[in-house]
């Protein structure tokens, strides 16, 4: 997926402006001090594919758009979502259902990318990540950890460089490929321990010696990285899941998406500031019922455990959690018993740091073809997550010295889902 | 017999209904096709009256259906065949026979929440006469025995049960399959019941003591797809041959793209003695999933599906390639013969169940099978 | 003394290629204008590197890689005058050269896109061929835009236009940053917001060009070429108009002239009509023009943006910065220079590598890295101390390979029968792994340093570096561990890793270092290891 570039601002400039800026970013540093003090999290759970509505949050049982599952009561009185969401049901409680929005698009690629950004696609500009946005704004200084963590369901580890734009890539995300460690994190099986201190100390002493007379913000950068390299190896046992409590690993569930999402409670509850776990796939056009049933078979125990381990852990108030998608699916059921995309009516749900659980806001018609009231756009979702973890949704970032909103300046928090 | 000869296959009526179709079967008379839709009912369209009724009452869809046949005795005659052209006529006129007054028969349902509905499946204002809560999710098919005592039943939840078809009570849960369980079918001679589920592996059971008597591969009815990170198969249509030597098995095969379809149909004929399966693939290129298949009393297997288009397919039983291939308006769901095999019927997404028989003029008759 | 040299060698340089010697060598005049730049910049500049910093710095920037200690030693013996450019003769002479420019163009017109319709070895291979024959850069640009992929014997060519699946929006873009040094993407929607000269109609007058054109059969077939209409017309509406007026424009660059279209004859459009499965030919194809047009003398934005990204290349920032700004409101740092630069190199026909000899014999290029004392907020665009430049992925791992001595063990196990290009075969193969980890993103110019987590990891721990590490038939390693005297491996080492002698600090450290350890051979590959991830290494200074 071509992804747009970015406007000619050099990043190496922009690092000269935020530092201008100061912590967090914000111009105001009493501003910045009192986020240090409450330290929030963000959890972003990504069903790849576009996960349907109609087997999540709106069910319409017994309709033309319908299908054959049923709604089922939850822990909310009066709130019904599908039958494939048992576990999810009875955390209603904690949940806010947003079912009004219209996302407009319907491509994979451009639905995740106005999911993410909280903003529609304009040319000459590539807007951040909420990842990034989380972790520039978010972060404590005395992280070792990076503070824009992806979990993707396979692949290698890396890292995407891109989706955070002007913010530099300092706040780009680091992937984990199924969950595993970046790659070479750990210490290789030839290099022991006291070799390794030694010659850091060497790599070190050049490194003053060179700056002496040598130095530029890339040469600073460079040589800082080691020490930073350094930190999250010593904390490398962060990123092993099998080090979890078994009891704790068997509530989230043996499988992928059960070991990422523990992984994600992990690495949040060390400090992480924001991480993104992905589940594959919902992009169910040909026997959308049968995958729903497997796919959200694997997601509803261990979504519902993780919100009780929150709970538990006492990090449900401080960590803001949102299960998204990168759009919904068509209400229409086509020949092959699949659903198509559909960005005009789908729905998200938000829970954790400043949501008000047991709500629902927005309504779609009987057959869930169109948003009959709250109707919402990715950009008032954005305002909401960043309400939601106590920051100001109307401020500018000031990438080269220009303005840009932080949050889509036509949209605003949408004031029922928070506390 | 004649020889079988599929290119005499033709649209004998189109029985409309507005919502989607996703099952259908003739009744042990041939009288009647039963046909589920996605509207949560169960249509019966009458062959001989033309009249269409409606069994209401189950709150989701119900793909299985299966039925208690009448003692012998009391059967109804077979429904003559109607004559090229004409119109489906009232009672009475030139050359047809009136209708024969219908036997009571059961038709019990199996439907996606689990349940197994009891219905009176001649009556005029049918309602149900039990509802048994079967299974937990999806109760994806029903079979019957061959003596009509004994109901089998198979889901999501990986069991297949058996039931009194008298009362519903239960019998026994069969325990093993590791995945969904697709379909259940009786072995003609009655004490061996056949299951197959979402991975491929049918399951042979003495169901009357619940030992699984033998594991067989149909695996190439599955795939995990990596890509997509999902599970696809199961057999769709299952049926044994009359004489019992053979169960066929169908579904997708060739997956590269469980989420879009990209596959091929596949209809798997299963030696009941060796347990060895034989590929039968339609001879022309199509992508989808083969969702009924039969057995022809002349021998012939006979399957139907859709993806990109809906089709129905002949095979000699030698032949692993398909001889005759018909193309239907729409994407077939399921795949019915009628109790006589002179007639089959399927159920389309279009809403319509498309009732051939084969009295076309059609192709010269195929050639005989190779040595 | 050293003017004196200069000049000398400059003079015969000039005779040799033929004209008419200036009184004034060009290198000289291009340094004062550095120095017209800043007053008192004589007393403020830093003075020229050391021979031992001149060195590597011209072995990365004209060879791709870093001298061997051997080379090292023979350039620090040479006594005489006009070393440095008989070293930047010998450099551009040598094979290496081609393989560094096709690098750095690879990055410049791909951007480190993926692979798409032009399999990178060919591409590699013509981009090699190009600068081995010293093509002349207007020649080269013009083969990049016109040909069509249909002869697979030319299809390389093509990669600029193919690989980017000839979308209208983003080859008008990429022309305008590539080739004219203007990012136009803003002015697709409206005049441009903060540039008064990015105007919509100049971008949809580049666009015009290529707006008839389109992949055969079709855009997603592997063997694509490029095929062209005879009609079809660019429209464009401002967002920022109300009235919604639609625009059109024909065929023209940004301040040049429209493009002359010949009224076509009825029925007479096409050489070759267009029809099911038919590769439609135009009569008149608005795309052969485009390369004309781009190259020729009525735009002068072509020859500024090479002369401005080659000067970029050798000093570490363009004279108009960034690369793709170019604009009446971002003047260059030096006007006059980059004038006279521009012309220079339009005389000397779109020599590169005329112009890259010319830049590396000034001063200003062989100027000394390390900050004067009490010039700490010199701004880079003086000039007044050298940049420091990041090693290129590419870079990076042929100094890695050169540092460690795998290149002399790979030589080595070639034997005497082994050629250049088998060596360097071997070497090309380790690339990927840096250019992954270290390369910029997909689509991205390639202009700025980060140091990201995985990057990091990957140099400390990684098996793509920590594998050239232990000794292997006459590399680095194996040679210190035949050395017993410690002041002798730290001499070694820092020769063959960093170019040049080690401080006596930097020997007493070795010393300690080979002292304290129970595995004298792993302290030695560790001790590699540490100078290789020094910045010192890192970048080129």
């Amino acid at each position: 997926m071509r992804s747009l570039p970015t406007p000619p601002v050099s990043r190496r400039a922009f690092l000269g402006a935020t530092a201008a800026l100061g912590l967090g970013g914000f111009a105001n540093p009493a501003a910045a001090a009192e986020l240090k003090k409450s330290q929030k999290r963000v959890l972003v759970i990504f069903l790849s594919g576009g996960v349907s509505q109609l087997e999540t949050w709106d069910p319409k049982p017994n309709t033309d758009t319908g299908g054959p599952f049923k709604a089922i009561p939850t822990s909310v009185a009066g709130t019904h979502i599908s039958e494939l969401l048992p576990h999810t049901a009875k955390q209603a409680h904690r949940l806010a259902i947003v079912r009004g929005l219209n996302s407009g698009s319907d491509d994979h690629g451009i639905g995740q990318k106005i999911m993410l950004t909280g903003r529609k696609m304009e040319p000459g500009i590539d807007y951040p990540h909420i990842g990034a946005v989380a972790a520039k704004l978010l972060a404590s200084d005395q992280s070792a950890l990076p503070g824009h963590i992806q979990i993707l369901p396979k692949g290698g580890s890396g890292f995407t460089g891109g989706d955070a734009t002007f913010l530099g890539p300092r706040f780009a995300s680091v992937s984990l490929g199924d969950g595993k460690p970046p790659a070479d994190i750990l210490r290789p099986t030839g290099l022991p321990a006291d070799a390794d201190a030694a010659r850091e100390a060497f790599r070190q002493k050049l490194n003053a010696r060179f700056a002496k007379s040598r130095k530029s913000a890339a040469t600073e950068a460079y040589s800082e990285s080691y020490t930073q390299a350094e930190r999250v190896v010593r904390q490398a046992a962060v990123f092993d899941v099998s080090k979890e409590d078994p009891r704790v690993a068997e509530r989230y569930g043996r499988h992928d998406f059960g070991r990422h999402l523990l992984l994600a409670r992990r690495l949040l509850e060390a400090g992480v500031t924001y991480v993104k776990v992905s589940h594959s796939n919902y992009d169910t056009h040909h026997e959308n019922f049968d995958f729903h049933i497997e796919q959200l078979g694997e997601f509803d125990r261990p979504f519902a455990a993780l919100l009780d381990d929150l709970s538990d852990r006492g990090m449900l108030d401080s960590t803001l959690v949102v299960v998204m998608s990168e759009m919904g699916r068509t209400p229409r059921i086509n020949d092959r018993y699949g659903r198509d995309h559909w960005s005009k009516a789908w729905s998200v749900c938000l829970a954790g740091a400043g949501i008000k659980g047991g709500v629902v806001v927005g309504k779609t018609n009987a057959t869930g073809t169109a948003v009959t009231d709250g109707q919402v756009s990715s950009g008032h979702l954005f305002h909401t997550y960043l309400r939601a973890v106590g920051l100001d949704s109307t401020k500018n970032f000031y990438p080269d010295a220009r303005p840009v909103p932080v949050a889509d300046p036509k949209a605003a928090a949408i004031p029922e889902v928070l506390a | 017999m004649p020889p079988f000869n599929p290119t005499a296959a033709r649209v004998e009526r189109e029985l409309k209904h507005g919502k989607p179709l996703v099952g259908c079967r003739f009744d042990p008379s041939g009288r009647f096709l039963f046909a589920s839709a996605q509207d949560d009912t169960v249509q019966r369209f009458d062959l001989v009256t033309g009249a269409k009724t409606a069994f209401v009452g189950h709150r989701c869809w119900a793909r299985g259906l299966a039925f208690v046949a009448p003692k012998p005795a009391h059967a109804a005659k077979a429904v003559p065949p109607k004559p090229v052209g004409e119109p489906f006529a009232a009672v009475g006129l030139g050359g047809f026979v009136e209708p024969a007054k219908i036997e009571p028969f059961t038709l019990i349902t199996a439907d996606y929440h689990g349940n197994l509905t009891w219905w009176p499946g001649g009556a005029a204002t049918p309602k149900p006469t039990r509802t048994v809560a079967a299974h937990d999710g999806w109760a994806r098919a029903v079979a019957v025995s061959p003596d009509g005592l004994t109901v089998a039943s198979c889901g999501n939840d990986h069991t297949v049960k058996l039931w009194k078809a008298a009362d519903g009570s239960a019998i026994r849960t069969l325990e093993g399959h590791e995945s969904h369980v697709y379909n259940v079918a009786f072995h003609p001679a009655g004490g061996r019941l056949v299951s197959c589920d979402l991975k491929g592996v049918v399951k042979d059971w003495d169901w009357k003591t619940g030992k699984c008597e033998r594991d067989i591969d149909a695996k190439v009815l599955a795939k995990y797809d990596t890509g997509f990170m999902a599970d696809i198969g199961g057999a769709r249509g299952m049926a044994f041959q009359s004489d019992g030597s053979a169960v066929a098995v169908c579904g997708i095969t060739n997956v590269t793209n469980a989420f879009a379809g990209v596959g091929n149909p596949v209809v798997v004929v299963i030696d009941w003695k060796d347990g060895k399966g034989k590929v039968l693939k339609p001879k022309a290129a199509f992508q989808g999933t083969a969702w009924g298949v039969a057995f022809h009393p002349s021998g012939a297997v006979i399957a139907a599906g859709g993806g990109s288009g809906g089709r129905v397919w002949f095979w000699n039983p030698d032949d692993p390639a398909s001889t005759h291939t018909i193309t239907v308006p729409t994407h077939c769901r399921d795949f019915a013969l009628s109790p006589t095999g002179d007639r089959f019927a399927v159920a389309g997404a279009n809403g319509t169940a498309y009732v051939y028989d084969f009295t076309g003029t059609g192709a010269t008759a195929p050639p005989p099978p190779k040595k | 003394m050293l003017g004196h040299t200069r000049s000398f060698a400059a003079v015969t340089i000039l005779s040799l290629s033929g004209l008419a010697p200036a009184a004034d060598p060009f290198p000289a005049r291009i340094d004062r204008h550095i120095a017209a730049g800043v007053p008192d910049f004589k007393r403020k500049a830093a003075p020229l590197a050391t021979d031992e910093e001149f060195l590597r710095r011209a072995y990365l920037d004209l060879a791709g890689t870093t001298p061997t200690v051997a080379e090292l030693h023979e350039f620090s013996n040479d006594l005489a005058k006009d070393r440095r450019a008989k070293l930047i003769d010998k450099l551009l002479a040598a094979p290496g050269y081609a393989r560094r420019m096709a690098w750095h163009f690879d990055v410049m017109l791909m951007e480190r896109r993926p692979d798409a319709k032009v399999p990178r070895a060919a591409w590699e291979t013509y981009l090699h061929s190009a600068f081995e024959k010293n093509t002349p850069y207007d020649a080269f640009v013009r083969d990049l835009l016109s040909n069509d992929g249909g002869d697979p014997k030319t299809r390389a060519a093509a990669k600029f236009l193919l690989d980017r699946d000839l979308e209208p929006h983003l080859v008008t873009k990429d022309i305008g940053r590539v080739f004219l040094g203007r990012n136009m993407q803003c002015a697709q929607c409206h005049d441009h917001p903060a540039v008064d000269t990015y105007k919509q109609a100049e971008y949809y007058g580049i666009q015009a060009f290529l707006n008839r054109s389109f992949l055969f059969p079709n855009a997603k077939a592997a063997t694509a070429v490029i095929a062209e209409k005879a009609e079809g017309d660019v429209t464009f509406t401002s967002v920022f108009d109300k009235n919604k007026l639609t625009h059109t424009t024909t065929p023209r660059l940004p301040g040049g002239k429209p493009l002359v279209e010949p009224k076509a004859e009825k029925g007479k459009e096409y050489t070759v009509a267009p029809a099911k499965d038919v590769k439609p030919v135009p009569t008149f194809s608005r795309r052969a023009r485009l390369a004309a047009a781009v190259t020729g003398p009525e735009n002068p934005a072509f020859a500024r943006n090479i002369v401005n990204r080659m000067w970029a290349m050798l000093m570490g920032r363009g004279l108009v910065h960034p690369l793709d700004w170019d604009h009446v409101d971002n003047p260059a740092s030096h006007p006059a220079l980059l004038d006279e630069l521009t012309a220079e190199f339009v005389k000397h026909k779109y020599d590169l590598k005329w112009l890259v000899r010319e830049l590396a014999l000034t001063d200003t290029y062989q100027r000394s890295s390390e900050m004067p004392a009490g010039l700490d907020d010199a701004g880079e665009d003086r000039y007044l101390v050298a940049i420091l430049k990041p090693l290129t992925p590419e870079q990076f791992a042929y100094a890695t390979m050169q540092a460690t001595g795998l290149t002399d063990a790979e030589r080595a196990a070639l034997g005497v029968k082994g050629t250049p290009a088998q060596l360097d075969a071997r070497l090309a193969a380790r690339l990927a792994p840096f250019r992954k980890i270290l390369g910029g993103k997909a689509g991205e110019a390639d202009d700025d340093f980060s140091a990201t987590l995985d990057q990091t990891l990957f140099l400390k721990y990684g098996t793509a570096v920590r594998g050239m590490l232990p000794p292997r038939g006459g590399n680095l390693t194996a040679r210190l561990g035949a050395i017993s005297n410690p002041d002798a491996v730290a001499d070694e080492l820092f020769a063959a890793v960093l170019t040049r002698r080690p401080t006596a600090d930097e020997r007493a450290d070795v010393g300690d270092t080979l002292k304290a350890a129970s595995d004298r051979q792993s302290a030695l590959n560790e001790l590699v290891w540490a100078l290789v991830a020094s910045a010192e290494f890192r970048f080129n200074h």
